[in-house]
C-alpha cells in the first residue's frame, strides 16, 4: 500500500465519513428511480469537495492526483454513480487545465467553487471508440463559432453548469480538425434530451443533446483550432485512473458486503472452508493489486513522468477487477444478493468497463506500448568504428 | 455439433422456439420492467404440452422426457429466462413427484401439473450454513398422525404463484441420518404465509419470496418418499436443477451472442463494421465456445438423467463451469454493444431492440451458488476416477 501522508489520511477519513453519512444511506433509492442525486451537490457544499481538483489559486482545494484518488475510492465504495458525477466533472476540468487560458479557467471553475459540476462532451452516435468520426461542426462567424451536431452518452450533461464540447472546425481533417469549446448551461441552441435509462450507474446523469446553430463566443475556444483531439486524449489520460479509483472502491465494497453476509451465515464454529476462503483471498489480491496500479499511475503523474500506458492499465485493471469481484460476490452470496441492493454493484461495474474509453480501447493503447520496438542506443565506441 | 434428437424431442424444441417467439418476445420487456408474473401464460404452456415433459406417461409428447425439457428451457430462455425459471421450478416439483411420490400423491397431482392447472414449486435451501442449522430453519415435529412445520424457507421461486410446494424440513433428534424430510404443502394450508415478493435483479417474471410456516400441520400421507430420507431427494433435485439452470444459462448466452454478432456487423467504427476487428471476433468466439461447451455438457447430463444413470458429478461440473463462464459471457456480450449494451430503454435517437442489459441481469440469477460452500467442487473432486 502506498504510504500516505498524515494530511492524506485525514482527507481520506473525512471522505469516508461523508460517504457514510451522505452517500451510502441514499444510494439504493437513487439507483431505483434513476433520478439525478442533486441533493448531493448541496451536501458537499460545506466541504467544497466538487472543487477538489480546482487549483488553490482559483479558490479550489488543489488536491494532488493521489489525494483526489483517495476521495474517489471512498465515493466509489459508497456509490459509483455518485462518484461518477464527481469524477466526470473533474474530467471536464482537466481539459480546461490543459488548454485553457486564465480567463477561461476562472469562468469554468467558478461553478465548481459553489457545488456546481462540469461535463465533457466528446462522444457522438457515429463516434464512440472512433472519436474522430464525429459529425458535430463549428463554423467561424465573426467573433463566434456556430456549433451544430449531436452528442450522446454525455455524463453530467443535463446537470452541468459548464461543458467542454468537441466539434470539427475542419471536418475534412477528421480527428485533426477537431476543436474544443467551453459551452455554458443555458446556451441558446443547446437542446438537451432526456436522461438515458441505464443498466448501472443509474443516478449518474447521462444524456443525448443536440447543438443547433449554437452561437458560442470565440473566446470559448480552448487552445487553437485543431487542438481538440490532442486535448481530448490528454484529458482522458489524466482522468482514466480516477475511474480506476472509483472501481477499486466499488470492488472493496463488494468484498466487504460478501464477508459481512458470510459472517452471518457461518457462525464461528463452522468457519468457511478453503473453497470459500481462497475465493475471498483471490478477491482481495485482485483489489489490492488494482489499487496499487492506480496509485502508481498517480505517483508517476505527480512526479511529472510519462503515465499514458499506466493510466490505461489502471482503468482497465481496476474496472475489470470490479466486474470480476462483483460477480464472484454475487455468486457466493447467492439469492441473498440477487434479491437485495447488491445487484447494483454488479450493474455499476459493467458500465465502468465501457465508459471513458472502453477497456478494448485501453488494450489497444497498452498493446502499442508493449509492442514498441526497443530503441537500441548504439554504443558510442561502435559508432566511432573502434576495434 | 449437437446430440441427435428423437422426433418428439425436436418437435418440442421447434414448438418451444415458436412459442417463445410468438408469446414471450412481445411481452418480455413488460414482464421484466413491471416484475409481472404471467399467470395466463402458465395455462398456455400447459396447453402446449410443455409442463409434463418430466412426467412419465403424462405427456402426450411421448418420450421427450428430460431431454425435451432442456430443449424447452433453452429455447424459452432465449426470449425470456424468467419464464424459464417458472417452468424449471414447476418441473422440479414434477420430477420429484414422478420419482418419489406415492401412488396416491401421483394420482392427485400429476394430471393437473402436466396440464398447467396447478403450478408447483420446490423449497430446499435455508438461511443457515446447511439444513436445520440456521436460527430460522424449518423444523418438522411429530404431531398426531402427521407433522407440525415451523420455520422459514427463504428465496422460494414461484412463491405465491404456486398451488403446491415441496418443502424440506428437518425432523430434530433423528439417530439415523440428518432428519431432512420432504413434505407436500398446498398453497392454501393454514399456517403458511407467503412473504412480500422480493425485488430480483433479473428473471423478474418469476416471483421470489420467503415462506413462513407457523404450526402448519401436514398429514403423514404428504411426506415425499419416506421420513428422514429427504437429503437424498434434495441433493438429487439440486443436481437436476443445476442441469436445467445450465440450459437456461446457455439459452441466454446464445441469444446474447447472436444479438451481439448482429450488432457488430452493423455498428461502424473506424470506417468498417466492428465485426471486422479481431478484438470483437475474439469476444464473440469466446462466448460462442463457452456456450457451446456448456450446451454439450447439458445435453450429456440430460441423457444420463433420462437413462437414470449417475449424473451428479456431471451436473456439478456444469455448475462449476458456468460459475466461471456464465456471467462472463454476458459481461463480454454487453461490452461488444457498449453504450447500447447497457441501455435498459432504447434511447430516443436509436432504433431497434437491445435486450443485453436484461440478459446480463438474468444470467446473474441462473449462475448463483445457492449451495453448501464446498459445492460443486468437493463432489467433482471426490468422483474423479
Amino acid at each position: 500500500m502506498t504510504v500516505l501522508s498524515p494530511t492524506q489520511i485525514e482527507i481520506q477519513k473525512a471522505a469516508r465519513e461523508f460517504v457514510a453519512q451522505n452517500i451510502i444511506p441514499r444510494a439504493a433509492e437513487f439507483d431505483k428511480s434513476g433520478d439525478f442525486h442533486s441533493y448531493l451537490l448541496e451536501a458537499a457544499r460545506p466541504s467544497n469537495i466538487f472543487a477538489m481538483a480546482v487549483p488553490k489559486e482559483y479558490g479550489g482545494l488543489g488536491y494532488s492526483p493521489l489525494t483526489q484518488a483517495l476521495v474517489l475510492e471512498e465515493w466509489g465504495y459508497g456509490c459509483a454513480a455518485m462518484g461518477t458525477t464527481l469524477s466526470a466533472s473533474i474530467l471536464s476540468l482537466e481539459s480546461v487545465m490543459i488548454a485553457g487560458n486564465d480567463d477561461q479557467k476562472r469562468r469554468f471553475f467558478k461553478p465548481m467553487l459553489s457545488a456546481g459540476i462540469g461535463a465533457f462532451a466528446l462522444t457522438e452516435p457515429a463516434a464512440g471508440s472512433d472519436a474522430g468520426a464525429g459529425e458535430a461542426t463549428a463554423v467561424k462567424s465573426g467573433d463566434d463559432y456556430i456549433l451544430n451536431g449531436p452528442k450522446c452518452w454525455i455524463t453530467n450533461g443535463g446537470e452541468a453548469a459548464v461543458l467542454v464540447v468537441f466539434a470539427a472546425t475542419d471536418p475534412a481533417q477528421g480527428g485533426r480538425g477537431l476543436s474544443a469549446f467551453i459551452v455554458e448551461r443555458g446556451q441558446q441552441g443547446l437542446i438537451m434530451g432526456d436522461r438515458e435509462e441505464k443498466l448501472g450507474l443509474r443516478s449518474s446523469n447521462t444524456v443525448f443533446f443536440l447543438l443547433k446553430d449554437a452561437r458560442v463566443p470565440a473566446a470559448n475556444l480552448l487552445g487553437k483550432e485543431g487542438d481538440g483531439m490532442k486535448i481530448a486524449m490528454m484529458t482522458l489520460d489524466l482522468a482514466r485512473p480516477s475511474i480506476g479509483a472509483l472501481a477499486v472502491g466499488l470492488a472493496q465494497r463488494c468484498l466487504d458486503e460478501c464477508v459481512k453476509h458470510l459472517h452471518q451465515r457461518f457462525p464461528e464454529k463452522s468457519y468457511p472452508g478453503q473453497t470459500l476462503q481462497f475465493k475471498l483471498a483471490d478477491m482481495q489480491i485482485q483489489i489490492e493489486g488494482a489499487r496499487e496500479a492506480q496509485h502508481h499511475t498517480m505517483a508517476l503523474r505527480e512526479a511529472g513522468l510519462p503515465f499514458s500506458k499506466e493510466s490505461a492499465i489502471a482503468k482497465t485493471l481496476c474496472t475489470d477487477v470490479a466486474m470480476s469481484v462483483a460477480s464472484q460476490a454475487m455468486r457466493l452470496m447467492g439469492s441473498h444478493a440477487f434479491t437485495s441492493e447488491f445487484g447494483k454493484f454488479m450493474r455499476d461495474a459493467k458500465v465502468m468497463q465501457i465508459y471513458e474509453g472502453t477497456n478494448q480501447i485501453q488494450r489497444l493503447v497498452i498493446a502499442r506500448s508493449v509492442l514498441a520496438r526497443p530503441k537500441t542506443a548504439v554504443p558510442a565506441a561502435m559508432k566511432a568504428g573502434a576495434k | 455439433m449437437t446430440y441427435p434428437l428423437t422426433q418428439a424431442q425436436s418437435a418440442i424444441a421447434q414448438s418451444a422456439f415458436d412459442f417463445a417467439d410468438g408469446y414471450l418476445e412481445p411481452i418480455v420487456i413488460s414482464l421484466d420492467h413491471g416484475m409481472l408474473f404471467p399467470k395466463a401464460l402458465v395455462a398456455q404452456l400447459g396447453a402446449n404440452n410443455f409442463l409434463g415433459l418430466v412426467l412419465p406417461g403424462q405427456s402426450p409428447v411421448a418420450g421427450a422426457g428430460f431431454i425435451g425439457h432442456i430443449e424447452l428451457v433453452q429455447a424459452l430462455s432465449q426470449s425470456c429466462a424468467g419464464v424459464a425459471s417458472i417452468v424449471n421450478s414447476h418441473a422440479l416439483f414434477a420430477y420429484a413427484l414422478a420419482h418419489w411420490g406415492s401412488e396416491a400423491q401421483k394420482t392427485k397431482y400429476l394430471p393437473a401439473l402436466a396440464k398447467g392447472e396447478k403450478l408447483g414449486a420446490v423449497a430446499i435451501t435455508e438461511n443457515g450454513s446447511g439444513p436445520g442449522l440456521g436460527s430460522d430453519a424449518l423444523f418438522a415435529t411429530r404431531e398426531g398422525s402427521g407433522y407440525r412445520l415451523d420455520g422459514v424457507k427463504p428465496f422460494v421461486r414461484n412463491a405465491g404463484a404456486a398451488d403446491v410446494y415441496l418443502v424440506f424440513a428437518t425432523i430434530p433428534n433423528v439417530d439415523d441420518g440428518n432428519g431432512l424430510t420432504g413434505f407436500i404443502v398446498e398453497s392454501g394450508a393454514s399456517g403458511l404465509t407467503v412473504g412480500p415478493r422480493l425485488e430480483t435483479m433479473g428473471l423478474r417474471a418469476c416471483p421470489v419470496a420467503h415462506l413462513t410456516f407457523s404450526k402448519l400441520f401436514v398429514a403423514e400421507t404428504n411426506v415425499m418418499g419416506t421420513a428422514n430420507c429427504g437429503s437424498v431427494i434434495a441433493n438429487q433435485l439440486l443436481s437436476v436443477g443445476s442441469v436445467a439452470e445450465a440450459a437456461q444459462t446457455v439459452g441466454i448466452a446464445r441469444a446474447a451472442v447472436k444479438h451481439a454478432a448482429e450488432y457488430a456487423k452493423h455498428r461502424v467504427q473506424f470506417r468498417h463494421p466492428v465485426a471486422r476487428l479481431q478484438a470483437i471476433q475474439t469476444l464473440l468466439a469466446e462466448i460462442a465456445t463457452d456456450s457451446h461447451l456448456a450446451w454439450l455438457g447439458v445435453q450429456h447430463a440430460a441423457r444420463l438423467i433420462e437413462e437414470e444413470a449417475p449424473f451428479e458429478p456431471e451436473a456439478a461440473m456444469l455448475k462449476n463451469f458456468l460459475a466461471r463462464f456464465g456471467s462472463k459471457m454476458l459481461i463480454d456480450a454487453v461490452q461488444i454493444e457498449g453504450g447500447m449494451g447497457v441501455s435498459e430503454v432504447v434511447p430516443k435517437h436509436v432504433s431497434g431492440s437491445f435486450p443485453l442489459a436484461r440478459m446480463f441481469r438474468d444470467i446473474a440469477g441462473t449462475t448463483l451458488l445457492d449451495a453448501p460452500a464446498d459445492f460443486p467442487d468437493a463432489l467433482i473432486a471426490a468422483n474423479i476416477a
